[in-house]
């Protein structure tokens, strides 16, 4: 991989396990606060133990987990970490296995795009909705149309890749699935 | 059915044939649903976004995905492994067994299924696979199956939400589910010793006895993390889902200070695939979202109410043609949306017919549950492939028999509704 | 026939829920000849808290919404979330109907196109503990010092708690009765009538009558739909929505007088505390925060002034 796309995967896999470290430590935190209300006299000693000033945890750790979902299929899932029926695709020729490649690839790059502007004027009404808990995160700007963000984004970048990987396979082919690293997880 | 309806199910029939990622042949359909509806195609991301932002008992699953990854990178996994090995190697199936015993003490974890699977499924699958008996289809299967268990024993969040439609005590719906639950798990062993006996799967050199302090001295802290868990949720200090945070912890705290076996780079690797397969279910998870919404577009339910309406049968085929019913509803629809939606459909006939509204709860819930793993759409099925990236052709063609003892250790529990109510009743149920 | 539109409907609530079974029962039959009342229950068509925006996108008819989810889009409704400011069911219909509301109603339909038609009653909020009255007698808000409370998770909501003098705690509301079970929270707040529909009453010991909130939510509809009306529909469907509102105030004020009895034969204490000095206590907390400063200049007075 030459330098630059070797550093925009290293920085969108960074986004990646910032996402789930993040929603690890608020959990452990959330946890923490809840159990040591029940000692009040820490509060008093330390006022950022205070309870109430907790109560954004559990809508960060969801706004986490959609980004998490949608950054993620953007940019760290690849193509054999999807869930599929494999049976027919598996058992056909090469020719006809990339046939099948090509055209749902298609169909999902030029679906994704077509639902981009429809979605977002979905979204336009929440530039006004604000968020349950977490202004006092982020401050008072934040709505709900900047957590649904990354949905757009998700539909930029995904119909971008199956674009791409049509191309791909109408030019070099698709790879066999038969000796394919389907089990690198089970090392 | 309309005309659009019957696209939609057409489209997921054929992308999914052809081998298109599920998620988006899902989305895709929905797209096309819309379109051919009159309404807007941008509603399919709105209630994508809108129900993964409220899906709050499903943050156990990234959790207990990270779990699983720091066990298995950690040496815990080993640990644990070698412990099991020395217990039951020498038995028949031992890790069969093993698998479905780690899911009756862990059913009392979380309250849902699907975090089950994703978080010690995952680790016992890799037990299996590396011990080299079982074939990876075979491990994953018995774990599906076993992972249905889960919200049948107590907590169970499918049953807060039967019981918020059905007005019945959750505290007896919980005690009902006991028996069943320790049912099920009887009949899966039974399974999977007759298919170890017939498949022949080798056994274990057996480990001297000797070796086995040793062992277990090895995997003591492993082994006590059920414990912690465990008490972590009925000591009231976690809830069911912050329960996986817990997990996690405990494993890096393990993995990091007691037994070193993690180095910062790894960890950093753990994340990133921990992101990757939690991607991959949470958009799973989002079309079967959009699914449900589909289908409550069709105001199915209420066609389907309408046939109801004096209903005059025996109650005992009242009851069997319900279960027949949603065994084939969930095989597309989602267990939350089948106790939300299509049961309480159900629920002012089976009081006119004079059925127990325990016993019903935990019949159907214990449908939904096996739902999760009938072909071709099971949720469950889906998470384990995305965990373990273990094709789904393999998982379904081995699945068959557990999904078969399954379905008649629930025709046991319709015919003798005493296998439900016994509990209940001894602790003053009047049902 | 043509002019026939349909009115789809979403809620969290269940289908045996008061508000459900009155909009059934009363307003589906009473606007029948125009139009047709599609319900969908437990949340199965729009995921909660999502309704309004669903109605301003076109593609929702009606909602059963709440002060706090209005809150989000327009801060000034915080001031029907706030502690003791509704005195009791007939003030709520006494505040919705006065021309105080007005502004508030114009905003909705301009920026949302959400007409609110009508107020429905919910019941008084009350603090629902797992311990004994041995362990925790309830008498002024101080006695609350260190008790985990379940609140909704909004700031909004959060605050309530705070002001009532208890610790917050976000959880959502599935968790929650295995939570009071374990004992990972100590209590929850919520009217009689839910309290018994979700069985907390099973894993809890007292009930702390301190009705800190009369709740509310507001039956709301399309405007565009609406405008889409004759005037004589029109009229039917408004005098529709009130009669349901008020048979389910009927209703949910017998249910909340019988259940206080109920309650008390599973074993549950069921007291007053001491509920001017809760009111003041709260009261106080809301002096100067950003809630109040959200609310429109005298409306507060004008609300109170509608009061007893
Ligand atoms: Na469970
Ligand atoms: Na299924």
């Amino acid at each position: 991989m030459s330098r630059l796309p070797k550093l925009f995967t290293g920085f969108t896999h960074a986004v990646a396990a910032s996402l789930v470290g993040l929603m690890f430590l608020t959990f452990i935190l959330q946890i923490v606060i809840r159990y040591s209300a029940q000692l009040p006299w820490l509060a008093e000693m330390f006022p950022f133990m205070e309870p109430s000033r907790y109560g954004w945890t559990l809508e960060f750790c969801l706004f986490l987990w959609v980004w998490l979902v949608f950054w993620g299929n953007a940019f760290v899932v690849r193509q054999q970490d999807h869930v599929t029926f494999d049976i027919l695709y598996n058992s056909v020729r090469p020719k006809v296995r990339r046939g099948f490649f090509v055209i749902f690839s298609l169909v999902i790059a030029v679906g994704l795009l077509a639902s981009l502007e429809p979605t977002w004027s979905k979204f336009y009404v929440l530039r006004l909705k604000k968020t349950a808990t977490l202004s006092s995160l982020f401050g008072d700007w934040v709505r709900m149309r900047d957590v649904y963000l990354v949905y757009a984004l998700f539909l930029i970048v995904v119909p971008l890749r199956f674009a791409w990987l049509a191309y791909h396979a109408i030019r070099y082919g698709v790879d066999d699935p038969t000796n394919d690293a389907m089990d690198s997880s089970l090392k | 059915m309309t005309f659009e309806f019957m696209l939609c199910l057409g489209t997921i029939i054929v992308l999914a044939g052809i081998g298109a990622p599920i998620a988006y042949v899902i989305l895709i359909a929905a797209l096309l649903y819309l379109l051919a509806a009159g309404q807007g195609i941008g509603i399919a991301g709105k209630v994508l976004m809108d129900g993964l932002y409220q899906s709050f008992i499903l943050l156990a699953v990234p959790l207990f995905i990270v779990a699983a990854n720091i066990m298995n990178a950690g040496t815990i996994s080993d640990r644990l492994l070698s412990f099991c090995v020395a217990l039951v190697g020498r038995f028949r199936g031992g890790l069969g067994h093993v698998n479905v015993v780690a899911s009756l003490i862990f059913s009392g974890m979380s309250g849902s299924a699907v975090a089950d699977a994703a978080g010690i499924g995952k680790i016992i699958i890799e037990m299996m696979t590396k011990s080299g008996q079982y074939t990876r289809g075979y491990a994953a299967a018995i774990t599906a199956a076993s992972a249905t268990i889960g919200p049948i024993i107590p907590p169970s969040i499918p049953m807060v939400l039967y019981a918020l439609v059905s007005n019945t005590s959750i505290g007896y719906l919980f005690l009902g589910g006991i028996l069943p639950g320790l049912f099920m798990g009887a009949v899966l062993m039974a399974v999977n010793l007759w298919m170890s006996k017939r498949r022949g799967f080798a056994l274990e050199e057996p480990v001297p006895l000797i070796e086995l302090p040793r062992r277990t001295l090895n995997a003591f802290p492993a082994l006590l993390m059920p414990a912690i868990l465990l008490y972590g949720i009925y000591g009231g200090v976690t809830t069911p889902t912050e329960a996986a945070a817990v997990a996690a912890f405990y494993a890096l705290m393990l993995a990091a200070l007691f037994y070193r076996a993690l180095s910062m780079k790894a960890m950093y690797q753990i994340l990133v695939e921990s992101a990757r397969s939690s991607a991959a279910i949470g958009l799973v998870i989002g079309g079967a979202l959009i699914l449900n919404y589909i289908v409550a577009s069709e105001n199915i339910p209420s066609l389907l109410a309408e046939h109801l309406v004096g209903l005059d049968i025996d109650p005992l085929m009242f009851l069997l043609g319900v279960n027949v019913l949603l065994l084939l509803l969930g095989c597309i629809l989602d267990a939350t949306t089948i106790i939300l939606v299509i049961i309480p459909l159900f629920i002012p006939t089976c009081r006119e017919l004079g059925i127990d509204m325990v016993h019903f709860g935990v019949v159907a819930i214990v449908n939904c549950m096996i739902g999760l793993i009938t072909p071709p759409y099971g949720i469950l099925l889906f998470v384990i492939t995305a965990v373990t990236r273990i094709p789904l052709s393999e998982i379904i063609r081995e699945v068959w028999p557990f999904l078969g003892v399954l379905v008649l250790a629930l025709l046991c529990m319709v015919l003798w509704p005493g296998l439900v109510l016994a509990l209940p009743r001894l602790f003053g149920y009047a049902g | 026939d043509d002019n026939n539109v349909t009115l789809r409907m979403s809620t969290p609530a269940s289908e045996t829920d008061q508000r459900s079974v009155s909009l059934a029962e009363v307003f589906a039959p009473a606007v029948a000849e125009f139009a047709t009342y599609e319900p969908h229950y437990n949340a199965s068509l729009i995921a909660q808290g999502s309704e309004l925006e669903s109605i301003a996108s076109g593609d929702l008819e009606m909602s059963i919404t709440s002060a706090q989810e209005l809150a989000q889009f327009f801060p000034e409704f915080s001031i029907f979330a706030t502690g003791y400011v509704h005195q009791d069911a007939a003030h709520q219909v006494a505040v919705f109907n006065d021309a105080l509301m007005d502004g508030f109603k114009a905003k909705a339909e301009a920026e949302l196109d959400v007409k609110l038609l009508s107020v429905m009653y919910l019941g008084r909020r009350h603090v629902n503990l797992r311990q004994t009255k041995d362990e925790l007698t309830v008498t002024n808000p101080a006695d609350l010092a260190g008790v985990n409370l379940r609140m909704p998770g909004t700031d909004a909501w959060q605050f309530l708690g705070k002001a009532l003098g208890a610790n917050p705690t976000p959880m959502s509301f599935t968790e929650v009765y295995t939570a009071l079970q374990t004992g990972s929270v100590d209590g929850q707040d919520n009217p009689l009538p839910t309290v018994v529909d979700a069985k907390f009453y099973e894993v809890t010991k007292q009930i702390a009558l301190t009705s800190h909130l009369v709740d509310l939510n507001y039956i709301a509809m399309s405007k565009s739909t609406w405008d889409g009306l004759t005037g004589e529909q029109q009229a039917t469907l408004q005098s529709a929505a009130d009669a349901a509102a008020e048979s389910g105030r009927v209703a949910q004020l017998e249910k909340e007088a019988n259940l206080v009895s109920f309650l008390k034969e599973q074993g549950l204490s069921v007291y007053e505390p001491d509920l001017a000095a809760f009111r003041e206590h709260v009261q106080a907390q809301y002096v100067g925060t950003e809630f109040a400063a959200s609310w429109p200049a005298g409306v507060l007075d004008k609300i109170n002034a509608l009061g007893n």
